[in-house]
């Protein structure tokens, strides 16, 4: 896995960006991608993952890092999409250490037998994690998105999975 | 912000604590406070538990046995820092402890707490890695023993286990040359970027061995393997010294934030890795 790259941004926006290989054909990695119920279990922390609209769905994350928790909810809405190769995601969530708002732009490549994911998009983090905390948002932002392509990766392989929101931290 | 609302429980002994931790699943351990406090009263963290270990006795200590150096987890930053015994066979120690927050910070804090917090951006760590110390832990299931190179796992995240108490750090006894060298920020005093440097030396200038912890850089304290290849057997001049610290944060995800960002960082590791190498060279041996 290549690791998230992150820029300093104007405002309290960080630019994120990274890559991650999944050994699966594009189009499973596609569809799982945009599976609530696939979603539900790779998101770290995902409590429930509930459909509101077309693409769109409200989420409650119990998401932490160590000894630091919180109850995020929040939104997530799937836009822009181009099966097996594009789309974009939009989350929002808020809670009681802060907020975050993001987008992402997900390019999937199939590569041999297994898909490269690339994911570019911003990040806005606000709140006492972003006042107090700022200084590990991005190693937290990193450590995150290895827990989700890492479970989407045992997801694809068949492997049994633990929803994520059952680990312990 | 006051903390949310918490029970507290003072355990007289090891086991106590051991049974309390059991038996709250949202329970920590409250050691000299001086992480956890903090984090509580902005409610970052909100154990329904806290679980007092200060009374316990015999958790404090600097002792040597069996040709190592051994510390009791609740011994205090300020402890270590002022350790003549220490200033002579791990001057590392008391010089990482001087590094530590501020004076109230290092009256209270404990490197037990501190090395279980695992602040990614905490001084012990490094000295720790460095070391190639052994963390002696304690659960309801007898003990373990961890080495420092498997303990600090991810950011905030260390090997321990729920329901593990860190009880001892054990550090073998052998004549090296060590330093500390650290670029705080200027507000918090926390590793921007922290080196710990351990050398083994022949003579005066020929690195037999060298072991090198850093921290403020990355999601979590390491070794940085790269630096240390190429100080192993090698005859030790500026040249040579800059050019093993050029691989500080080789193979690391360095860190951004708004005070550095991720290439000021990565140039901050190589200096201040350089420094930290050539002060150990000029350092007295511990004994």
């Amino acid at each position: 896995m290549i690791p998230l790259a992150v820029a300093g941004g104007t405002d309290s926006t960080m630019k994120i960006e990274g890559t991650y290989q999944i050994h699966a054909a594009r189009e499973r990695v596609f569809n799982a991608l945009i599976d609530p119920a696939v979603l539900q279990r790779c998101i770290p922390g995902c409590e429930s993952l509930e459909k509101t609209g077309e693409d769109e769905y409200a989420a409650t994350m119990k998401a932490g890092v160590g000894p630091v928790k919180g109850t995020f909810k929040g939104n997530v809405h799937l836009q822009d999409l181009c099966p097996p190769g594009h789309y974009k995601l939009l989350v929002s969530g808020k809670g009681g250490p802060g907020f975050v708002k993001g987008t992402a732009i997900f390019d999937l490549e199939q590569v041999d037998a297994s898909t490269m994911i690339r994911y570019s998009g911003e990040m806005q983090v606000g709140g006492i994690i972003a006042g107090v905390g700022q200084r590990m948002i991005e190693a937290a932002a990193k450590m995150m998105a290895g827990k989700f392509f890492g479970a989407l990766e045992s997801e694809l392989s068949g492997e049994p999975i633990i929803s994520c929101a059952s680990r312990t931290p | 912000m006051i903390p949310a609302q918490f029970d507290y429980a003072r355990a007289n002994t090891l086991d106590e604590a051991l049974n309390l931790l059991a038996q709250n699943e949202d329970a920590k351990i409250l050691a000299g406070g001086h992480s956890l406090i903090p984090a509580m009263k902005l409610r970052l963290t909100q154990p329904s538990l806290l679980v007092d270990i200060a009374r316990i006795k015999d958790l404090s200590y600097i002792r040597e046995e069996g040709g190592q150096i051994r510390i009791g987890a609740m011994t205090t930053h300020y402890q270590i820092e002022s350790s003549e015994q220490l200033q002579k066979i791990c001057p590392l120690l008391p010089e990482c402890a001087a590094h530590i927050g501020d004076m109230q910070v290092r009256n209270k804090g404990t490197i037990g707490g501190s090395l279980a917090h695992s602040d990614p951006a905490a001084d012990w760590p490094a000295a720790i890695l460095a070391l190639n110390a052994e963390l002696v832990v304690v659960s309801k299931n007898g003990e373990r023993t961890i080495k420092a190179d498997g303990f600090f796992v991810d950011l905030l995240t260390t090997a321990l286990e729920p329901g593990e108490i860190l009880r001892e750090i054990r550090i073998n006894k052998n004549g090296t040359r060590q330093a500390y060298a650290k670029m705080p920020h200027p507000a918090s005093g926390f590793a921007v970027v922290g080196v710990a440097a351990n050398l083994t030396m022949n003579g005066a200038n020929e690195c037999q061995s060298a072991s090198i912890g850093i921290t403020g850089v990355s999601s979590k304290a390491y070794r940085a393997s790269a630096v240390e290849s190429a100080l192993n057997g090698a005859s030790l001049n500026d040249d040579t010294i800059q050019g093993a610290a050029a691989h500080a944060t080789e193979g690391e995800d360095v860190n951004g934030d708004l005070f550095a960002s991720a290439d000021y960082r990565r140039h901050l590791a190589e200096v201040y890795t350089r420094r930290a190498i050539a002060a150990a060279m000029k350092s007295v041996p511990s004994a």
